[in-house]
């Protein structure tokens, strides 16, 4: 296909998916999840015409209730109104490649509403490129025009937590089994946290959590100054709809701090492109070919490293120079 | 290079409660490399066709132990078609009797997997009406 057959191919495809043609929106994202090139010219397309959908991010341990909790916040959002759409992240067996993605189990019921769009997305494995393709993935919700976009993912591991760096609100989700503040201390999650939710706050030590993570929360936003967001810890009984209205206000709550302090919007905002351009940049060099099409030069360099005929930095020199 | 997987929708339709066989299959295909997108039980036709799109699966796999399955899956077919989703191919398993395929297959069911049947022929079926193959092999991203 021609450069210029391309473009338009593009333009009618990001034409259909901002015209609410939801078929064209899931292929383009089964694109970018095969890691199709053909997707690019449409979510450069798409990218330029985002960027005004707040995004919410929810993270927490397997079975914290952030599927049920995704549901709750469904079915308030869609009775004031409300059309939103819901990333949802699961991982991949590392030994079958594939997987269970069951988080649309707990939101069963939204099925049937037009106003709510469910998207389910395995991790694949993919060395750090989850982030890129649930960015990628986002960027297409962001042009169907919904009015909020949730994003779940399992909080296991470095690259479910990087999806986060996508969202403009993230709330990491605890239970009162998930152990004591050291634990979330450990898990590095305390920076990255908006808002904290203690879930299932019917089961013994919930108090406990909730002291804990705000005695955290406060020693961390302590050092940041009155300027900065004070992330609350918040109590929730998902299945039984608890505490979700002063979640969602929560969450308003931080919007409207964004609102009130542009800089640290835009700082936020500047963090996220810097974010998905490394990201980017990491898999053009994974992606390179060597010039017969046979070689993956980044294989090769991993073999040369491994092997000690170079070492990682000069590698990552040569790599980064086999670009220009 | 792309990496293409299988993407197949499991659900269950109406009242029926006997998931077993269908969590059973959906952790068999997870082993054979399968994206499984798992919907439970108690959906409706107009529910999983939604789900259908929104997930872009290449494949609609229901299971029954109820004898209503012929009544569930023409509707389920019929609205299928005016949605415009009628050329994702549909499965079915569980308790299907032998003497009800001629009439499953005129609806337009593609892939009948009753009592006996074995994941290598299920297995088989994905790959043939998907034109994807199954791999299994999650060391492909080096």
């Amino acid at each position: 296909m021609s450069a210029a057959a391309d473009v338009r191919g593009a333009a009618q495809i990001t034409a259909a998916i901002s015209g609410g043609d939801l078929r064209s929106a899931a292929r383009l994202i089964t694109r970018i999840e095969a890691a199709d090139e053909a997707a690019a010219p449409v979510l450069a397309q798409l990218y330029a015409r985002g960027g005004s959908t707040p995004i919410v991010g929810l993270t927490g341990p397997p079975g914290a209730g952030k599927s049920t909790l995704v549901d709750q916040m469904l079915a308030q959002y869609r009775a004031a109104g409300e059309r939103v759409a819901v990333l949802a992240v699961d991982p991949s067996s590392p030994f079958s490649g594939g997987a269970i993605l069951g988080d649309r189990v707990r939101m069963g019921r939204h099925n049937t509403d037009p106003g709510v769009f469910i998207r389910s997305m395995a991790a694949r494995g993919r060395l750090g490129g989850l982030a890129l393709a649930a960015a990628d993935a986002l960027t297409v919700l962001d042009a169907m025009g919904w009015d909020r976009i949730l994003i779940e993912t399992v909080g296991v591991g470095q690259n479910e937590i990087e999806i986060l760096r996508h969202a403009d609100t993230v709330i990491i989700v605890q239970t009162p089994a998930g152990g004591d503040a050291v634990q979330a201390v450990k898990a590095g999650i305390l920076e990255v946290g908006d808002l904290f939710v203690v879930n299932k706050a019917d089961t013994a030590g919930a108090d406990r959590t909730v002291a804990a993570l705000r005695e955290a929360v406060e020693f961390r936003t302590h050092a940041l100054g009155a300027e900065a967001w004070q992330p609350p810890v918040l109590k929730t009984e998902a299945a039984g709809g608890v505490g979700i209205r002063e979640l969602l206000q929560a969450i308003d709550a931080h919007h409207q701090h964004f609102r009130d302090h542009p800089k640290q919007f835009a700082a936020r905002r500047r963090s996220q492109a810097r974010a998905r351009l490394v990201e980017c940049m990491a898999a053009a060099l994974r992606a390179r070919r060597g010039d017969d099409e046979q070689h993956d030069i980044f294989d090769d360099t991993i073999d040369d490293v491994v092997a000690r005929r170079c070492d990682p930095q000069t590698a990552a020199k040569r790599l980064v120079d086999s670009m220009s | 290079m792309a990496q293409e997987k299988i993407r197949c929708l499991l659900a269950m339709l109406g009242t029926d409660v006997h998931s077993k066989g269908i969590r059973t299959l959906a952790q068999l295909l997870r082993d054979r490399g399968v994206e499984v997108v798992y919907l439970g039980e108690h959906n409706t036709a107009d529910g999983v066709i939604n789900a259908l799109i929104a997930e872009d699966a290449d494949v609609l796999g229901l299971s029954y132990s109820t004898a209503t399955y012929l009544h569930y899956t023409h509707d389920l077919l019929d609205k299928m078609r005016k949605a415009g989703v009628a050329d994702v191919p549909v499965m079915l398993g569980g308790l299907i009797h032998a003497d009800d395929e001629p009439a499953l297959r005129e609806m337009g069911v593609k892939g009948i997997f009753g009592p006996g049947s074995g994941m290598d022929q299920i297995a088989a079926f994905l790959q043939d009406v998907t034109g994807k193959s199954l791999t299994g092999d999650a060391s492909s991203s080096t």
